[in-house]
């Protein structure tokens, strides 16, 4: 199947009807892949049918995939830093829970200390990931439109927004070959849709778009960081088990 | 009693206001919350500070909530971190999650609550600053450098990846005023080169989460760098060496090549390039040295031999008209002709020979004695050289005793007219005829006439050369005076061929006889004076029928030139020669003027005249270049 997702990208219809033909293209020769819903990212080796494509080592592309988180958090703690001095208060900055705006609450629990992120399992980890990954595809595509409206809104703030989200696209692809890899599970669906993210009203006034935006990019960045975070402590425990869990 | 306690109450009523005001108590000031930091993302501390606390006691207690929850939580540790601060631990501390924190500050009178403060963990991280801060120095082929060296703070856990930390270091040279800064990532190592040699560092260092604060500078670490050279130190001085041993060698070349360098940058001026001159004599002063020495080698001549260049006679055809001519003018300035000079000037020079130093040198004349021409001292102008050259050119010569009949001292006399001519004409170009002009005295008396029985001719100074020869030969007494460019060749009628010449026969009718000029009239013409002595008139012959041949002078031009005029007779030509004369110059009418030059008193006073089918007799003397 084709990544649904990147129709998001396509701005123009002409856009759009190459990623089409692209996914057909795809479709055609990857039609063994059809049947298991595979990131084109991975040949699959056992069925030997495609195994010209060079596949990639598990830690390289763990340390891809958290090069990808890293840089993932960093632009968008930039944004968040750019629309706060652009149209954000001072008064009112540093308070997160204003105007009832909170982070939208996810369907699972996210472990919130060391103690217990070191209890959770590999598998939890990388699931924990996928899906706060999952969930910020949509909202993000979101704020894109949102941020094209405002009047003044600069030029680098809008290519941040639009650099993280590609970037996060990428991301879910790569933890998604991981949990395949990695956990030996079978393909997961790369969702548009994720429950629990609450649908936000595409036509509100500008006005009242500001805090809510400003709470969007500021839980963004949280979950980035919540994302490499978690990736790392997984690298360690890949590299050395034991020691990662002395502290 | 009333009024005392009036009294009291009044005082008191007044003391009371005073000493309640220093005693009232008052709810305790807002306190607030001033930072909160956390070292490893694991614990925080948060401090406060405390506004006024209302002279009475006050606690302070700090209260929390986290988000999404309502329930308030008391701080759990107060003591650990100090007064007024509250230390959350690994089990309170939650991270990704927003803490809303309170501080709320009781006394016995009312208690003040702290603005709330949303903090969350991760944002707050400052850890602590890096441990075991190492420099050394390394040696590289460039030279020394240090590689610092550190580690993460101790509760960091960067190993697990819980924490990510990025460094940055400073070093400055101990007496430097500006720290020099280099990021160092990730890693815990770092290389700075291009230290100068000699010095003392100072090296610090920090870090900083990748969502946290900076930490506080590390310890200053000391370091000595040992002294070395910089290579391009080393390498500007061999370059310095090099260059200099190049400047030595070059200018031991240039110093070895020191005149022809000297020749060629600074090329010698060049002097005055005249064959023959020599510079010392005209230093020394002895100027008339310089002038024969040039004279006599400058001199365009075939025959370097002396007596070659002596000319020997002039032959002067005079017509019988003119010689008419001449005695009409003679006979109207007779009375005033006779110029008694002492000294002997040429007329015109055309002679070379001036007769009074023959004369002399043959001793007796008295040629200078009577021999004076007064206006015409023609060649007076002349400088002494010539008339030296003419001592000179007698002395050589024979007295006109010798039969060579040697003539006088003609130099430089060309005649191209002379070349290849035939006897015959050679004869006729000796027609120039040349006026002398020959005091009267200076026919010697008969006593010197004796002597020199050519002078009893009266043939004057030309007698002379006639003198000099035979009877037979005196007749013709050619004197070939070819002036011409210098460039002619000097041609020199042999006495035979004048002998020959005169063989043939003048023709009778060419009275050839020379003229005294005695002065020059107003008209600045040569005026002949005849020949007294002789009475044979002023063209007669005195000889034996030889004549002798003189030129008539037509003038005199301004550069003490005579114009010796050319008989017409055969050519038909009148060309003029400038003899030199001390008036101006008059030409022959039918003259080809064209072809006289006009030349500059300084230049030479060369015949210019280009008649060349007349041989010209003229006074070589004019050929003499004078200085």
């Amino acid at each position: 199947m084709v990544n649904i997702g990147q129709i998001h990208q396509t701005k123009s219809l002409k856009q759009f009807v190459y990623s089409v033909l692209q996914g057909g293209v795809w479709a055609a020769l990857l039609w063994p892949c059809l049947l298991s819903l595979g990131v084109p990212l991975e040949c699959k080796d056992e069925q030997g049918s495609i195994t010209r494509c060079a596949s990639i080592s598990q830690e390289k592309l763990l340390d891809r995939v958290i090069q990808h988180a890293e840089l993932i958090y960093r632009v968008s703690e930039e944004s968040c830093t750019l629309f706060e001095e652009m149209f954000v208060p001072i008064p009112m900055r540093s308070q997160r829970n204003q105007a009832g705006y909170t982070c939208a609450t996810k369907a699972f629990p996210i472990p919130g200390s060391k103690s217990e992120i070191q209890q959770i399992s590999d598998k939890w980890l990388l699931h924990s990931v996928l899906m706060l990954v999952q969930s910020w595809i949509e909202p993000l595509v979101y704020l894109q439109t949102t941020l094209d409206r405002y009047d003044d809104a600069p030029d680098t703030l809008l290519n941040k927004t639009k650099l993280v989200s590609e970037k996060l696209l990428s991301l879910e692809q790569g933890v998604v070959v991981l949990i395949r890899k990695m956990l030996d599970e079978g393909m997961l669906t790369t969702s548009y849709y994720e429950q629990g993210v609450a649908p936000y009203d595409m036509q509100s006034e500008v006005l009242e778009s500001v805090p809510r935006d400003y709470t969007l990019l500021s839980c963004f960045k949280k979950d980035a960081h919540k994302m490499e975070t978690f990736l790392k402590l997984l690298k360690c425990r890949q590299t050395d088990k034991y020691s990662c869990f002395l502290y | 009693m009333m009024w005392r306690g009036v009294g009291v109450t009044l005082i008191l009523s007044l003391i009371l206001p005073v000493v309640a005001q220093g005693a009232r108590h008052t709810p305790p000031g807002k306190p607030k919350l001033t930072s909160c930091r956390s070292p490893e993302k694991e614990t925080f501390t948060c401090w406060w500070e405390a506004g006024s606390d209302g002279r009475l006691p006050t606690t302070y207690s700090l209260f929390y909530r986290k988000e999404n929850s309502d329930t308030v939580y008391e701080c759990p540790d107060y003591h650990t971190a100090g007064a007024n601060s509250c230390f959350f631990n690994k089990n309170d501390t939650s991270i990704w999650v927003n803490y809303s924190i309170t501080v709320v500050a009781t006394n016995a009178l009312g208690s003040n609550f702290s603005d709330p403060v949303d903090v969350d963990v991760v944002y707050i991280v400052q850890p602590h600053t890096p441990e075991n801060v190492t420099v050394v120095v390394l040696e590289d082929k460039d030279g020394p450098f240090l590689r610092v060296s550190w580690e993460p703070p101790r509760k960091a856990d960067t190993r697990s990846g819980w924490i990510t930390l990025i460094y940055e270091l400073r070093v400055k040279l101990e007496e430097a005023e500006e720290w020099e800064e280099h990021h160092a990532g990730q890693q815990n190592i770092f290389n700075i080169f291009s230290l100068h040699s000699g010095g003392v560092y100072i090296v610090q260092v920090r870090c900083k989460p990748d969502h946290g604060f900076w930490s506080e500078w590390s310890a200053a670490s000391y370091v000595k760098v040992p002294d070395y050279i910089p290579r391009e130190q080393s390498m500007w001085i061999l370059i310095a060496i090099f260059l200099s041993f190049i400047i030595l060698i070059l200018t031991w070349i240039i110093n070895m090549n020191r005149n022809s360098v000297k020749h060629c940058l600074l090329p010698p001026v060049p002097g005055p390039k005249i064959k023959g001159f020599d510079k010392q004599l005209l230093k020394n002063g002895k100027s008339e040295e310089v002038f024969n020495a040039f004279v006599i080698q400058s001199f365009p001549t075939r025959s370097t031999d002396y007596e070659d260049l002596l000319v020997e006679y002039l032959e002067v055809y005079v017509n019988e008209e003119q010689e008419l001519m001449l005695e009409g003018k003679d006979l109207q300035d007779v009375g005033c002709l006779k110029s008694k000079g002492p000294s002997d000037s040429d007329s015109g020079r055309g002679s070379c020979d001036s007769h009074s130093l023959l004369m002399e040198k043959c001793g007796g004349v008295e040629s200078k004695e009577e021999s004076s021409y007064e206006e015409t001292e023609l060649l007076q102008g002349q400088a002494g050289s010539w008339e030296r050259l003419e001592m000179g050119d007698s002395q050589e010569v024979d007295c006109p005793d010798s039969s060579d009949g040697r003539v006088k001292t003609w130099l430089s006399v060309f005649s191209s007219s002379i070349h290849g001519s035939s006897d015959n004409h050679h004869l006729g170009t000796l027609e120039v005829p040349k006026q002398r002009s020959v005091p009267d005295n200076f026919f010697p008396t008969s006593s010197s006439s004796h002597h020199h029985p050519e002078y009893r001719d009266g043939l004057g100074e030309y007698s002379e050369y006639g003198l000099s020869r035979s009877p037979s030969a005196r007749a013709h007494h050619h004197w070939e005076a070819h002036h011409l460019q210098a460039h002619r060749n000097f041609n020199i009628s042999s006495l035979e061929r004048q002998r020959d010449a005169t063989a043939l026969g003048l023709p009778p009718s060419q009275s050839m006889g020379y003229v005294q000029v005695q002065k020059v009239n107003q008209e600045n013409q040569l005026v002949p004076k005849p020949l007294s002595s002789h009475g044979q008139g002023p063209f007669q012959v005195q000889f034996s029928g030889a004549g002798e041949d003189y030129s008539k002078v037509n003038g005199v031009n301004n550069y003490n030139v005579l114009l010796l005029q050319r008989e017409m007779a055969e050519a038909g030509l009148c060309c003029d020669y400038q003899v030199k004369v001390g008036a101006s110059e008059q030409s022959c009418p039918t003259q080809q003027q064209g072809k006289m030059d006009t030349h500059t008193p300084a230049a030479t006073h060369f015949q210019e005249s280009t008649c060349l089918t007349t041989s010209g007799y003229v006074d070589t003397a004019t050929m003499m270049p004078t200085f």
